[in-house]
């Protein structure tokens, strides 16, 4: 189950491992905790840095509660185990201003963000990432469930083996220079085996829970924190049809997500021609803060348009042809055809089929049509115009 | 692994060889609880008293004067428990910033010295007031070193008839302390910064003030602080006490050689090290000092990769390191976020029984610096 010899050539790194010192980012889940174990038990020089990203009271609005979470703890008591040093990194004013207010004013606009992906870009594979380096690291490396290999002598990105954790969606924005730098011992793993593993090596986290939601949210109620970081800015407005007949009110257009079906709040629908089609949100509008919703159809999108593209590929511009493109972490990659633009860093993307219920906000990531597993980078949806638009 | 070379006495001084001896007895005394009327109890009533008069000697003060808490974060959480109106320096430790939940505070100048002259101010505005006013200020700084000028300042709240409590945590074992010569209304005070263990303070008072007690039980402490007595942590302070009191005045010239050897030794390899409160009356063991663009939490991990054990701003119990209040007031905001501390032995005899420092580890230090 542990091949040492393995771990350590794909660690990528020349002399014995002792001779390296290995930033782990430990977040206290069992997965980072495991990557920690395991470097342990190859013999690195391994330094655990935690970050402290928000007030955990505060977010839980518990008063008196600590600003740290377990999870610092459960990381603290896994480095302890381990016989390694360990940091915690403040992180709370950078967090705030590069992560948890791009994840508000996104809403506002009426798009679907993934501040996990800022986060990686903004704060751990920026800060950390030169805390570790200052630290002397030759190496960091994270807990995801992804595969780096040299291809031509480049360090490549690759889906992680076990395809029900695979993290490559949420790291396509990972640059060359980072993915030199960064490892991720647990992409040839799956998550049975690295519980097993931490079960073995016997870290009190090897039964804790996946984290579910986006950390800084509780109980996945993101437009309670949406509304904490905007008070005043949120208001009611009307929820209309593709025409513009009003149908019912909303509290905020924040509360929608594009494709949405449930729970959209208008009721029985008098007056409606057709009362059995089924309505999903089609369009949020920020300038007339109207949810227009419509029939099914009008959700199809046949191409897209991504912004800051990251491309960790030798020559992005020879993609054109053919890709596979992933628009949500939980949906299989569709096929399409991509035109980069190196220089303003947009690219556009055509679909071979058209799709459902694509947000702006969202992240669309390229894999290669030779080798669906090779992670070729990708960008932000900033248009995705569909039947309405 | 190799042990770390322990540098952040101002935080915690170990446990001093002859208090560890006297605590062992201690355990072998049977099952102490003072409170009991039996032999047992009167055995436990007897290290209580006798720890009291340790202290009293060393602090000048009547024995019955004294409280023993779980730390003085607690004495000074008892002690601001009977008080509305609180006046506390900019640079308090946090116990007394928290606990007093005060906005009235005295300004320092920028070698973190108080400023007499705001106090005069605040305590003429505060006055006109029914209000009984207690002002709160440390003796000596845990970050700085900076020893605060507190007989004027129970000179002046004398004047408008307010109280007077002192932090004095940091002074214990490093300069002397006479409560009653600087007339003192309240002084609190941390066992294990004299090498007792963790886990006990005291609240020392001086007059008729009806202290309400936070936590109510059996009546220990003259009602005070109820909880059965911590025999060892008691037993242990008192040891300690009656260990600083042998000490010959003014017993740092080995301390003071080692941190100015240390000072000296990082101006010249590091000459862009910004020290703070230098132009100020120090005690000798404390140095805090920064770099310019280098964050103190990343300093302080370099030091600890190396093996120095040291400190920077106020850590929190999540680790996270914040940054320092202390530095801020005294106007150097900018470099709030990358002060570090490094505190020696609090005087020559802790360094020459506990202290393992020599000038190689002191030359190391100031190499691993100036690389940083």
């Amino acid at each position: 189950m542990i091949n040492c010899s393995q771990l350590i050539e794909d660690m990528d790194l020349e002399g014995n491992p002792s001779d390296h010192r290995i930033v782990v980012a430990m977040s206290g889940g069992v997965d980072s905790s495991v990557t920690a174990a395991l470097l342990v038990k190859a013999g690195f020089n391994v330094v655990g840095l935690t970050m402290q990203l928000y007030d955990h009271g505060k977010a839980l609005q518990k008063k008196g509660a600590c600003c740290a979470g377990s999870d610092i703890n459960d990381a603290r008591s896994v480095a302890n185990k381990l016989g390694i040093a360990h940091y915690v990194l403040n992180y709370e004013n950078l967090f705030q201003d590069q992560v948890m207010e791009d994840f508000a004013d996104s809403y506002l606009k009426g798009e679907t963000p993934i501040p996990c992906i800022r986060c990686n870009q903004t704060v751990k594979f920026t800060d950390m990432f030169d805390r570790a380096k200052k630290l002397g690291a030759s190496a960091m490396a994270t807990g995801h469930y992804i595969r780096r290999k040299r291809k031509f002598g480049k360090p490549a990105l690759y889906k992680g083996i076990d395809n029900f954790k695979d993290q490559s969606y949420f790291l396509f924005a990972t640059t060359n220079e980072q993915l030199e730098f960064l490892r991720f011992p647990l992409g040839s793993l799956t998550k049975d085996e690295t519980r097993n593993i931490a079960k073995l090596y016997e870290l009190n986290v090897a039964e804790k829970p996946d984290s579910q939601d986006i950390c800084f949210v509780p109980e996945g109620k993101y437009a309670d924190v949406v509304r904490k970081l905007r008070p005043g800015s949120i208001d009611k407005g009307d929820i209309v049809d593709i025409k513009g007949n009003i149908l019912g009110q909303h509290n905020g257009i924040i509360d929608y997500t594009i494709g949405q079906r449930k729970g959209i709040g208008i009721g029985g629908r008098k007056g409606v021609e057709d009362k059995d089609t089924i309505l999903y949100v089609i369009e949020l509008d920020p300038y007339k803060n109207q949810v227009i919703v419509g029939p099914k159809e009008y959700l199809k999108c046949k191409e897209i348009v991504i912004n800051e593209c990251n491309w960790i590929t030798e020559n992005p511009q020879k993609m054109k042809s053919k890709v596979w493109v992933k628009l949500r972490n939980s949906s299989d990659p569709v096929s399409g055809k991509i035109n980069v633009d190196l220089e303003t860093g947009s690219s556009a993307l055509l679909f071979d089929e058209p799709q459902y219920g694509v947000s702006t906000g969202q992240a669309a990531v390229v894999y290669n049509p030779e080798d669906t597993e090779h992670v070729l980078g990708g960008g932000w949806i900033t248009k995705a115009p569909n039947m309405l638009s | 692994m190799t042990k770390s070379i322990y540098l952040d006495y101002n935080a915690t001084v170990p446990i001093l060889a002859e208090v560890k001896k006297s605590l062992l007895e201690c355990m072998d005394l049977g099952p102490v609880n003072a409170s009991s009327v039996h032999y047992y109890g009167r055995t436990g009533k007897s290290i209580i008293q006798l720890a009291r008069l340790n202290i009293a000697n060393l602090i000048n003060t009547k024995s019955e004067n004294i409280i023993f808490t779980s730390s003085a974060t607690e004495a000074i959480n008892l002690l601001f428990g009977s008080f509305k109106e609180i006046i506390v320096s900019s640079i308090e430790h946090l116990a007394v910033l928290n606990s007093s939940k005060s906005d009235l505070f005295i300004p320092v100048d920028p070698s973190g010295v108080i400023d007499l002259n705001y106090l005069e101010k605040l305590l003429k505005e505060v006055s006109k007031g029914n209000q009984e006013i207690l002002v709160s200020v440390m003796m000596v700084n845990n970050e700085t070193g900076v020893i605060q000028p507190i007989k004027q300042v129970v000179d002046l709240t004398r004047k408008y008839g307010g109280l007077i409590h002192c932090d004095a945590a940091q002074a214990l074992g490093k300069i002397k302390i006479d409560f009653e010569e600087l007339g003192l209304d309240f002084l609190t005070i941390s066992g294990h910064k004299i090498g007792a263990p963790t886990g006990i303070g005291a609240l020392i008072f001086n007059n008729n003030f009806n202290l309400s007690p936070q936590i109510l039980g059996g009546g220990q402490e003259n009602g005070i602080r109820a909880g059965t007595e911590n025999i060892l942590g008691i037993r242990g302070f008192g040891e300690a006490a009656s260990i600083m009191s042998k000490m010959p005045e003014n017993n740092f010239s080995k301390v003071n050689f080692f941190k100015n050897y240390l000072y000296n030794k990082i101006r010249e390899l590091r000459p862009d090290t910004i020290f703070f409160g230098q132009e100020a009356e120090k005690v000798c063991n404390t140095l805090l000092m920064a770099l310019p663009n280098t964050p103190g939490d990343l300093a302080l991990m370099k030091l600890d990769l190396e093996n120095f054990s040291v400190s920077s701003g106020s850590a929190c119990s999540s680790g996270k390191i914040s940054k320092s209040h202390v530095v801020s007031a005294m106007g150097h905001n900018h470099l709030a976020s990358n002060s570090i501390r490094i505190s020696l032995p609090p005087n020559d005899f802790i360094l020459e029984t506990e202290g393992l420092i020599t000038i190689e580890e002191l030359d190391r230090l100031a190499e691993c610096w100036s690389n940083i």
